[in-house]
């Protein structure tokens, strides 16, 4: 039996044992308190009884003594005892003893000691004896007062006795003495009746001893005269020294006794009481008794009770509480455990039903816990992968474990064929698998009533159920003669039930149902978990992958770095920027990165120092710097970012690499086009204001042929300001696409020459013409067309000098004219042919170059010939440059387009 | 045209102005020659004896700072750039280049006569100095007779102006002196507010004869008058 431990302050039975306890010892002590007070309070008096009966005794004798004494006194001054008359003093003493029955002699001694008379005379008369030696007599001598001597036996009366004495004195002449002998016997007698008096088993002992401790009174008159010691521990020194009091001693016999001593002041003898403790406490020693049973009781009671509630309620409780431990433990209940258990089942009481009722509980968790063990062991095989199909195969693998059976299967519904059929099959043929279609409006398939019903449904056999007799011949086939379908409560996924088939016939039993119903419900779980999982995972993955797509593909590199500098991730760009693969990305480092994508930078030193102070965030994070790659000098702005958690903690770098070369480029075409155009406006300004103030100077005179000359000028350099400014306003309603072209018949010969007229050519160009015969009817913008034409001459003359020679080739091909303007100047490099037409793009920015205007002028060329539908190119050739482009040849009516 | 009259070659690929100055300064009495462009005018430059160039410096072929230098390598004539850009970089590339003043666009015909006159003169009086005479500045002799400047035992190659500078900034070392009363005495009385000069010029002369051009010695800036010679 397992016994747990429980620390003792927490027992049961200690507890118990503790409250008892703590009720029965208060009582106890009151008991025992109650006893100390009781005894000490008998005791006493006791005490104070045998001290009152000692004192009354001692007062007693003490007047019997004090009456003798008196008599003495009184006799001494009789004439008759003063003169020692004999005759006379007989009477007198004869009177005198009738009187006192405790006095056996009276006699008169003479002043020597010698007895002169007695009475009664008696037998044995010592009359004539000297008792000179008596003590009495020796005392007599020196006192006038009566007194006592100490006890003895007369010799006169043969008896026991003590003597009042009286001397008697004439003046200062000692004459005698006159003694009474008081019988000791009689003082004896009287303590007998004491004694008598009280209950015999009290063993009362009453003892009177005289001045020299001889006893002389005592209930037995034997001990008389005898010493004290004989029969007395020292207890009587105090009362012969005149104290009263009592000690607890044991007499010779080693008996314990209360002695009570006290004086008898006017003899100076004392008396003793005694009895045995035994008889003067009885009534304490009772009462102690009574308190030691009382005690002794409780105690036995407590054992007892506690004993039983140990045995009886405690140890069952604790086999109940190991028993109940040991439910649904590992170890399980041992049978020794279960023996002892069993016999206290079979007690009648609360107990033995807690018990019983325990261990039926018992059984039932273990048969719950079985079952559940078997569930979860089945659904943890079935959830141990998330691929639902394999899903699918463990579930039938443990229905064939858990129900012992051999077919089973899962049929769902195909929602393409809107049908349902076999997913998943164990121990049915192929055939059968692949063949059964089942109709969610089938009445007779079990599958779909219990599928519609939501409740498992059986056929327990085949062969006698009248809805399956369709698919008897099926069955027989397969080889099963009963079947249950139990409906899977699915959710997310299409409705699907769990068939199991037997061989022979069966009835499914509720407890089967219910297991098989239990099963399906963790089947159904793991189904839905496998297949949400599979849903989710992949619209995650597609989620990450196109991010991750994004972000690759973004036309600014990206690095993400870990604070100490490794790359987490870099994109594409970033692999061209440091021609590095996809594979190499990856391990490496920003430093390097950095390094190869600076390799061909001028000022490296610098720009590295830059973009080490911006990763450190010493400084500003957003940093341009060329670098030379392989299609030429680009732009890259850097821009560092910290990339941070939640908490706004730094966790890592971000590195951001923007080609701002087109932006560099505008900003560079833009003060391009300032200074063009300030140059280009300024040019022919130039000439007007020359010329203007020439004719206002007023040193000379010019005549009037110079004065027209003059003039003409100025006029005709205004009109080339007129003419740029046409153009620079065209080139803004290109460039913001809000040219309007409206075409007319034009006639192309006529067209030329007058552009040329406007393109300044100077006194050695020749312009040669060559326009192919049977051009078709040209419709097009003629100012628009013109300036197109008047630029490119203008450039030609520009590029190639005073003396070239310019020739304007015009055809028609596919329905389009072809324009070229042709000079024998130096040409235009190939690499630049492309570039040309942008706006403000002159070839090479050095000012040997440059020539007023070019910059615009293709742009707008271009501008205008794209608003006409055609195209504008360079052609290579030989010697110089060749410009071409295209007009559509249109029919009137379909102008007037954007 | 007379022979004594100074030779005017004008340079620009810009018909019209070409005509407008050749006209101006022929009818004044001045020679001229043309030229289209920058090669052009370094072959008339070398086939005759020319007194002053104007130069365009836009220009096709060779524009007209590259002439500049290259008349430079041969010849001290003055030069005046003609210029549209009036940015102050460009003319302080023109000065570096060893024009001796410029124009720009537009310009009229005064403007014109007195930069020419006074160019010209500043070209004379170098080359006919009034007095034989040394002048000795610590570390800096100029011979004004031999139109030679000795910096530490070095023999200088200065443009007249540069010449005409320093020696005026050397006869009155010591003396701090305006941008204005520069300006007038060296380049002429139509000169005064061309501040700009002076400095490309103070900085020419600065690398030339100071040891840090950056911590000149003898040529200081007098921070909003003007500029003093040590003394």
């Amino acid at each position: 039996m397992i016994r747990r431990w429980i620390s003792p302050l927490k027992d049961l039975g200690v507890q118990l044992l503790s409250l008892y306890l703590l009720i029965i010892i208060p009582a106890l002590m009151i008991l025992f308190a109650f006893d100390k007070l009781a005894g000490q309070r008998i005791q006493a008096d006791v005490r104070a009884n045998d001290l009152s009966l000692a004192r009354t005794i001692a007062l007693e004798t003490d007047l019997s003594i004090n009456k003798s004494l008196q008599a003495v006194d009184a006799l001494s001054l009789y004439p008759s005892v003063l003169t020692s008359n004999p005759e006379k003093m007989g009477k007198i003493f004869n009177i005198f003893l009738q009187t006192r029955p405790d006095v056996n002699l009276i006699y008169r001694l003479g002043a020597n000691g010698i007895m002169l008379y007695h009475y009664p005379i008696g037998p044995s008369s010592t009359v004539g004896n000297d008792f000179s030696f008596r003590d009495y007599y020796q005392n007599a001598l020196t006192s006038k007062k009566a007194l006592v001597s100490k006890g003895r036996i007369s010799p006169t009366t043969n008896q026991a006795v003590a003597t009042a004495v009286m001397p008697i004195w004439d003046g200062n002449h000692f004459l005698g003495i006159i003694a009474t002998n008081i019988k000791l016997v009689s003082l004896s007698e009287t303590l007998g009746e004491i004694v008598a008096s009280r209950r015999p088993e009290e063993g009362f002992e009453i003892v009177i001893l005289d001045s020299s401790a001889q006893i002389i009174a005592h209930p037995d008159s034997h001990f008389l005269l005898e010493n004290a010691q004989s029969i007395l521990p020292a207890v009587y020194a105090p009362a012969l020294a005149g104290e009263s009091g009592t000690q607890i001693k044991n007499n010779a016999e080693g008996e314990e006794r209360l002695y009570t001593y006290t004086p008898i002041p006017s003899a100076g003898w004392g008396v003793i009481v005694s009895r045995p403790t035994e008889t003067a406490f009885a009534t304490q020693i009772t009462i102690h008794r009574i308190t030691l049973i009382v005690s002794a009781t409780f105690i036995i009671f407590g054992l007892l009770v506690w004993i039983l509630l140990s045995r009886r309620v405690i140890m069952p409780i604790e086999r109940l509480s190991s028993l109940s431990y040991a439910i649904g433990s590992e170890q399980g209940i041992s049978a020794e455990e279960r023996a002892q258990v069993k016999s206290i089942s079979n007690r009648p009481d609360q107990i033995g039903h807690l018990i019983r009722s325990i261990l039926r509980m018992e059984e039932s968790i273990a048969t719950r816990i079985n079952e559940q063990k078997t569930l979860l062991e089945t659904s943890k095989a079935v959830v141990s992968t998330l691929d639902p199909q394999v899903v699918l195969d463990r579930i039938l693998e443990q229905v064939q474990k858990l129900f012992d059976v051999n077919m089973c299967a899962i049929v769902t519904l195909d929602e393409t064929r809107n049908a349902f059929r076999i997913r998943a099959s164990l121990g049915l043929s192929k055939e059968y698998a692949a063949q059964l279609i089942i109709q969610p409006t089938d009445p007779n398939s079990i599958s779909m009533r219990a599928l519609n019903t939501m409740q498992p449904v059986q056929i327990s056999d085949t062969i006698n159920d009248a809805s399956f007799a369709s698919r008897l011949p099926l069955a027989e086939r397969e080889g099963y003669r009963s079947l249950i379908a139990v409906p899977l409560k699915t959710q997310h996924t299409p409705r699907a039930a769990l068939l199991v088939f037997r061989p022979d016939p069966h009835i499914f039993t509720r407890n089967e149902i219910q297991l098989l119903v239990n099963f399906a419900n963790h089947v159904t779980m793991a189904i839905e978990n496998a297949t949400l999982y599979s849903r989710s995972d992949m619209r995650l993955q597609e989620q990450t992958h196109r991010i991750e797509s994004l972000v690759h593909s973004l036309s600014d590199g990206l690095i993400l770095s870990a604070l100490e500098g490794g790359v987490i991730y870099a994109n594409r760009r970033i692999g061209e920027l440091a021609s590095l693969n996809p594979e190499e990305l990856i391990h490496t480092s920003v430093e390097n990165i950095l390094n190869r994508i600076l390799l061909n930078t001028p000022n490296r030193e610098e720009i590295h120092k830059k973009i080490e102070n911006a990763l450190s965030g010493k400084e500003e994070r957003d940093i341009n710097f060329p670098v030379i790659s392989f299609s030429g000098r680009i732009y890259l702005r850097l821009q560092v970012f910290d990339v941070t958690d939640t908490n706004g903690k730094a966790i890592g770098r971000g590195l951001i690499f923007r080609d701002i070369t087109a932006d560099q480029e505008v900003d560079r075409m833009k003060s391009s086009l300032i200074s063009t155009v300030s140059h280009e406006l300024r040019t022919p300004l130039a000439s007007i204001k020359g010329y203007a103030t020439t004719l206002l100077a007023d040193d000379v005179e010019w005549d009037e042929t110079s004065q027209h000359e003059f003039l003409t000028i100025i006029s005709d350099e205004a009109d080339r300001l007129s003419a740029l400014v046409d153009n620079l306003l065209d080139l803004s309603r290109i460039e913001s696409g809000n040219l309007n072209i409206s075409r007319i018949e034009c006639t192309v010969e006529d067209l030329i020459q007058r552009a040329a007229k406007r393109a300044r050519l100077q006194e050695g160009n020749k312009l040669e013409v060559a326009l192919n015969p049977n051009l078709p009817t040209l419709y097009a913008d003629p100012p628009r067309l013109k300036t197109v034409l008047r630029n490119l001459l203008e450039n030609a003359v520009k590029y190639a000098g005073d003396k070239a020679i310019i020739r304007v080739e015009v055809l028609c091909e596919n329905d389009n004219f072809i324009f070229r303007v042709k000079d024998n100047g130096p040409g235009i490099p190939l690499e630049e042919s492309g570039r040309i037409f942008q706006s403000f793009y002159r070839v090479d920015t050095s000012l040997a170059r440059i020539a007023s205007g070019a910059g615009l002028g293709l742009a707008i060329c271009q501008g205008l010939v794209q608003a006409h539908g055609g195209e504008i190119w360079t052609e290579p050739q030989q010697k110089g440059a060749c410009i071409a482009f295209s007009i559509p040849v249109t029919q009137m009516g379909n102008e007037n387009e954007e | 045209m007379s022979s004594n009259s100074p030779t005017v070659l004008v340079v620009d690929d810009e018909k019209p102005l070409r005509d407008f100055v050749r006209r101006n300064l022929e009818i004044r009495n001045f020679n001229v020659e043309t030229a289209s462009n920058g090669l052009e005018a370094l072959a008339i430059f070398n086939t005759y004896h020319i007194d002053l160039v104007i130069l365009d410096i836009m220009m096709p072929h060779l524009d007209g700072l590259e002439t500049t230098r290259r008349i430079r390598q041969t010849s001290l004539v003055p030069i005046i750039i003609l210029t549209a850009l009036g940015e102050e970089s460009d003319k302080v590339h023109a000065f570096d280049m060893g024009a001796d003043d410029y124009l720009t666009k537009p310009f009229g015909t005064g403007e014109l006569l007195s930069r020419v006159k006074a160019v010209l003169r500043r070209a004379r009086w170098s080359e006919f100095p009034a007095i034989n005479e040394q002048i000795t500045r610590e570390e800096i002799v100029a011979d004004l007779e031999r139109h030679e400047i000795n910096v530490r035992g070095t023999l200088l190659n200065l443009t007249p102006t540069e010449f005409n500078l320093l020696v005026y900034m050397m006869r009155h070392a010591g003396k701090a002196l305006s941008h204005r009363l520069i300006l007038q005495n060296v380049w002429g009385p139509e000169y005064g507010e061309e501040a700009e000069y002076l400095r490309v010029y103070m900085g020419k002369l600065r690398q030339k004869i100071e040891k840090d051009p950056l911590k000149p010695e003898y040529l200081l800036t007098e921070r909003g008058i003007g500029y003093r010679f040590k003394g």
